[in-house]
């Protein structure tokens, strides 16, 4: 096992014309993480992960994939990636079981078996020689996302791996990506579901094509607002803090008489809501 | 962990392959199209009916003509379809390159064009009731056979400059209608001005058609050796350029 974290990069400018895609994106993700990368529509989640993969050409700043230039080192990196694109991205006229034997083939010399364990992990089995223009949208994206595993990376790239999927689906990939970390894998997931980035190790909020802040999903709700209603001598009263575990018993010790506390903390998709209004008032 | 790259030449064609197979309509259309066209030609020449006029001389460049005309379409939208669909990035995202995809394309889409050539030329000596010496239609076979493979190179090419299937449209009467008139197929080569003699050395039907007629009368690919070599060279320098322009992105 090596030292270096799994994924660095450093000040990644990436822009399309007139476009500022990546502005400058800091990062940094650990090896056996599950990294979750949110953010609104736009916000540079697709391009920050094309660069990671090394199909995208940052213009300027530093990019290290398990140690290397995933540009200057493709061959090296991309035989220990694996990337799920936001499509489905497969050979509709053929069937799941050819799709994945046919990605695992780039990099595998057994890539019938690796197929075979590949669908039944994303619980395709049974469907395997379906072409995969009869399957649903989320049998698809399960194919994709066996065809992103079946050579075993160590890193997976999956862009937005759930949408448009149904909730009891999410359960099993996500089922799946803690038995993939548990087995040593490190995964990047972008998500606009906030339930999911509550699954993940650290969650980067992506904004204008930066990184806000990247956090463990606690520390993230431990940054949240809370708004703390306190009721006394029949009265309440209403208060908004940043910092709830430090400043409620403060509140409490400096007023005497409380009869009730009432305190609502903001959720995770709130705190990234605020984050992001608060960025784009500062650049206004 | 890796595979040679002959692996995954041969894992891209295989899967071409397939995917050939899962689409008899498309195999169908492009074998039986030219069939049509090359029997409408066979009614054309029959109503013209001019004293002199020698059919057969028409009838294998016309063939070669149709099967560049075909070949050519087909691989680049095929490709662009690849594009489009965001499997070509997947392909190099998951280790695929250039050449590896460049081969595995040329080899699957060579074995239809070998199908094609042979039905075509078939129907041509059929048709126009050709009667030539069994070594004669094995030159042609090999002279279309090679123009094919090149018509794919280009089709490859053009197919890294168009980022839909729309703006294949407009590459293909850059490519094609050049070949009618500077290929020497209507009129000869050395009547057309300098500077379009000099442009027909860039069309692979010039090349193709320089042989055909010295087979036709009665020589040998000896005899015309050196356009039948530049068939070859000329594939080779495309799939050169084709594969420093292969681009990952859409």
């Amino acid at each position: 096992m090596t030292n270096h974290p799994a994924i660095r990069a450093r000040g990644i400018r990436k822009s399309f014309g007139s476009i500022d895609a990546l502005a400058g994106v800091e990062l940094e993700v650990a090896a056996g993480q599950i990294f979750g990368l949110i953010g609104p529509n736009g916000a540079g989640k697709t391009t920050l992960m094309r660069t990671l993969v090394g199909a995208l050409q940052p213009d300027s700043g530093e990019v290290a994939v398990l140690g290397l230039d995933p540009m200057a080192h493709r061959r090296e990196v991309r035989a220990c990636l694996g990337y799920m694109p936001q499509d489905p991205a497969l050979y509709e006229d053929l069937s799941a079981r050819v799709n994945v034997r046919f990605f695992a083939a780039a990099h595998v010399h057994n890539p019938a078996e690796r197929a075979v364990a590949s669908l039944s992990f994303v619980g395709l089995a049974d469907r395997a020689d379906y072409p995969v223009h009869t399957l649903s949208g989320g049998m698809k994206q399960r194919v994709s996302l066996a065809c992103a595993l079946a050579h075993q990376p160590d890193l997976l790239f999956l862009d937005e791996p759930t949408a448009g999927i149904d909730p009891k689906q999410r359960e099993v990939f996500w089922d799946g990506f803690r038995e993939l970390t548990a087995a040593g894998k490190t995964m990047v997931v972008s998500t606009h579901q906030m339930s999911e980035a509550l699954e993940c190790d650290r969650v980067a909020i992506m904004q204008a094509g930066r990184v806000l802040i990247a956090e463990d999903p606690q520390t993230l709700l431990e940054r949240g607002r809370a708004t703390i209603r306190i009721w006394r001598h029949g009265r309440s009263e209403e208060i908004v803090v940043d910092n709830y575990s430090v400043e409620l018993p403060r509140l409490l010790a400096d007023r005497g008489g409380v009869e009730r506390v009432e305190v609502q903390r903001e959720t995770l998709e709130q705190i990234v809501l605020r984050m992001v209004n608060d960025d784009n008032a500062g650049h206004a | 962990m890796t595979t040679p790259a002959t692996h995954r030449a041969r894992a891209i064609g295989g899967r071409v392959l397939r995917q050939l197979r899962a689409d008899p309509r498309f195999v169908a259309v492009s074998l039986v199209i030219p069939l049509v066209i090359i029997f409408l030609l066979k009614v054309f020449f029959d109503a013209i009916d001019v004293p002199m006029f020698d059919q057969t001389r028409f009838a294998v460049p016309g063939a070669a003509f149709i099967v560049h005309f075909v070949t050519y379409i087909l691989t680049a939208l095929v490709l662009v379809r690849e594009r489009v669909g965001g499997t070509m990035e997947r392909m190099f995202i998951n280790g695929y390159r250039q050449l590896e995809i460049i081969g595995g394309y040329l080899a699957a889409y060579t074995v239809l064009a070998t199908w094609q050539s042979l039905l075509i030329l078939t129907w041509v000596a059929f048709l126009f009731d050709l009667g030539y010496p069994i070594v004669v239609y094995t030159q042609i076979y090999l002279v279309v056979w090679l123009l094919s493979v090149l018509s794919m190179a280009l089709g490859i090419l053009v197919s890294n400059f168009a980022r839909t299937e729309g703006q294949v449209i407009p590459f293909i009467p850059l490519i094609v209608v050049p070949s009618v008139f500077l290929s020497g197929m209507i009129v000869a080569v050395d009547e057309l001005p300098g500077w379009a003699q000099v442009l027909a050395r860039f069309t692979p039907l010039f090349y193709a058609n320089e042989v055909l007629q010295e087979i036709i009368d009665g020589g040998s690919l000896g005899d015309a050796w050196r356009p039948f070599v530049a068939l070859p060279l000329l594939t080779l320098a495309v799939l050169v350029v084709a594969s420093r322009t292969l681009r990952e992105g859409r």
